[in-house]
């Protein structure tokens, strides 16, 4: 008898506990899941773009490493860009991280990501915050080279 | 994960939340248990994962968020209840479900019924009637004359009227506010539009207060009020309008103060509870002390004494969950409300029309004004006025008419996603 007295003291003290965690959890699991629903939507950006080919273009505007300005860089998957020397873009340049961005294919549709970089990336002169979505004709600006983005 | 199964998630810790409540209530009477309400329970668990993935599976509701929100707010309300008045919660908990069945019903139908915005002076008459109901035959109830008895069911029309001013005010504002953006007079720093554009807001000030002051109802005035003046913020971005209410609310204020003595209580009590502790301020002492004595942590859900909190089960309800729950879980309740409010205005701008965002937004509006009309005044932020915490007080006009406003945010989300910009 004493025993089970215990036993269901400490039941209902651990439910207790668990009542509040699971109202906490509730409320952090939320917060989480709709972060993650108020990313940019699909339908918007696939109302505006035609897509014309799986091939893109990025082609070097300007830049303070004379022998980048004017390249041009064809790629139809992944492009990545940063100080790094593996990097399939080199932007020798003091502003730019080592691997400071890439360009991936998803859905079809090509979507810029900064890979955490210091001085951040920039399209169309505003700061991106993780991923997002280009559209041909966007500038990506990255240290102070300026590359234009074509598909 | 994808988001529906993320859904579901939140609502099974809902039902989590459901069943380890009454578990511990079932722990503390052991070995006599009551079985009833954990079969209602488990009824209602089932009903509330059926429904969500029937309208999901459907594309009733584009939303899947505010769905498993609306079930925390019962779950908790259902294990407060269980808790506060044992009598109450089986019946709780059929009012649930009945609610789960209108807000299905409400969603079908507001596809067909989408013509009554047409018919918008009818509507404002309507909304009127519903409200005078409650004064021509309204029969008194715990100290507020907004009840009405139809033969076995009470029923508060206030809260059905709550829908029809919803209605009401965006199918006229929609309508009317290109007039009362441009046709507008200046008079000192106030931009006015000649009054036949804004009598029917003035119809509907006036209504409130007459609320207030004939049927003691000082918490549906004081939402209807605020309900009316934000709406028309909303549609004309004139900040006029919230300078000339606030006039007209001091202006009755003032003069409901001097002349009713109820008024003047509800102040008092509110400016100095400590002069009438064990009398008229006995409920609002009662609820500082329930929600000081659970701290942080909380006393442990079971283990406090909200018992002694006059009408706790209804609109003292949030003191309870203070006391057993602590700040944490009064953190969790309120944090609710503003995510539950969050959906419901990214729904309302994902909208076109603007007859679409002004529903979508005085109804998430209605939701919040009302918790925090209600949660300001149990904890003595503002005078005490009786209302309903929304979807957590018992209270089966309150769950049904709550329900058939979540019914109608839900299709409204649905039909953006059909003919709005939705292609996928």
């Amino acid at each position: 008898m004493q025993f089970s007295a215990v036993v269901i003291k400490f039941i209902s003290v651990v439910f207790q506990y668990g009542l509040l965690f699971l109202l906490l959890l509730f409320i952090y699991r939320t917060l989480k899941y709709m972060r993650q629903d108020s990313r940019p939507i699909l339908d918007d950006i696939y109302a505006k773009t035609e897509i014309v080919n799986e091939q893109a273009r990025l082609t070097v505007l300007e830049s303070a490493d004379e022998e980048l300005t004017g390249r041009q860089f064809v790629f139809s998957h992944e492009l990545s860009i940063g100080r790094g020397a593996g990097n399939d873009v080199v932007v020798n340049d003091a502003f730019a991280s080592h691997q400071h961005a890439r360009i991936v294919m998803l859905n079809n549709l090509y979507v810029i990501e900064d890979l955490g970089s210091a001085n951040h990336t920039f399209v169309n002169d505003k700061m991106i915050e993780g991923r997002q979505y280009l559209q041909s004709g966007d500038i990506i600006s990255i240290g102070t080279a300026a590359m234009e983005f074509v598909r | 994960m994808n988001s529906r199964m993320q859904s579901a998630a939140l609502l099974l810790i809902d039902i989590g939340i459901m069943f380890i409540g009454l578990g511990i209530l079932a722990l503390k009477t052991y070995p006599e248990v009551l079985l009833e309400p954990f079969a209602w329970a488990a009824g209602a668990s089932a009903m509330a994962i059926l429904v969500h993935s029937y309208i999901l599976k459907k594309g009733l509701a584009a939303d899947k968020w505010i769905f498993p929100i609306v079930m925390f707010f019962s779950s908790l309300g259902i294990i407060m209840l269980a808790r506060l008045k044992p009598v109450l919660c089986v019946p709780q908990l059929r009012w649930l479900m009945i609610g789960m069945a209108v807000m299905l019903v409400t969603i079908h139908l507001a596809r067909k019924f989408s013509d009554i915005f047409q018919y918008q002076y009818i509507l404002g008459l309507v909304t009127i009637a519903v409200l005078c109901l409650s004064l021509v035959f309204g029969t008194e109830i715990g100290g507020s004359k907004n009840w009405l008895v139809l033969g076995p069911f009470q029923v508060q029309p206030s809260e059905f009227g709550k829908i029809l001013l919803v209605l009401f005010l965006s199918a006229y504002l929609a309508d009317h506010k290109d007039m009362m953006m441009s046709a507008t007079k200046k008079i000192g720093i106030l931009e006015v539009p000649p009054l036949r554009f804004i009598a029917p807001l003035l119809c509907i000030w006036g209504i409130a207060i007459l609320m207030f002051v004939v049927q003691r109802d000082l918490g549906s005035a004081l939402l209807f009020f605020c309900m009316a003046v934000s709406m028309t913020y909303m549609a004309t971005g004139n900040k006029s309008y919230v300078l000339i209410a606030v006039g007209f609310f001091s202006i009755g204020a003032l003069i409901s103060y001097a002349l009713f003595s109820h008024v003047q209580v509800r102040f008092n009590i509110w400016l100095d509870p400590w002069v009438d502790p064990s009398g008229q301020a006995y409920q609002l002492v009662q609820s500082l002390f329930a929600l000081g004595s659970g701290g942080v942590w909380g006393a442990g859900f079971g283990n406090g004494h909200p018992g002694l909190i006059p009408e706790v089960h209804t609109d003292f309800i949030f003191s309870a969950i203070g006391e057993e729950l602590g700040l944490l879980g009064c953190f969790a309740v309120m944090l609710a409300y503003v995510l539950f409010f969050y959906r419901g205005m990214k729904i309302a701008f994902s909208c076109q029309r603007d007859l679409d965002i002004l529903t979508a937004a005085g109804l998430s509006l209605a939701f919040l004004l009302q918790a925090f009309i209600i949660i300001a005044g149990v904890t003595r932020f503002l005078p005490l006025t009786g209302i309903t915490l929304p979807f957590v007080s018992y209270g089966g006009s309150s769950m049904v008419s709550g329900f058939i406003m979540l019914g109608m945010l839900l299709a409204i989300s649905a039909k953006e996603k059909y003919n709005g910009k939705g292609k996928y």
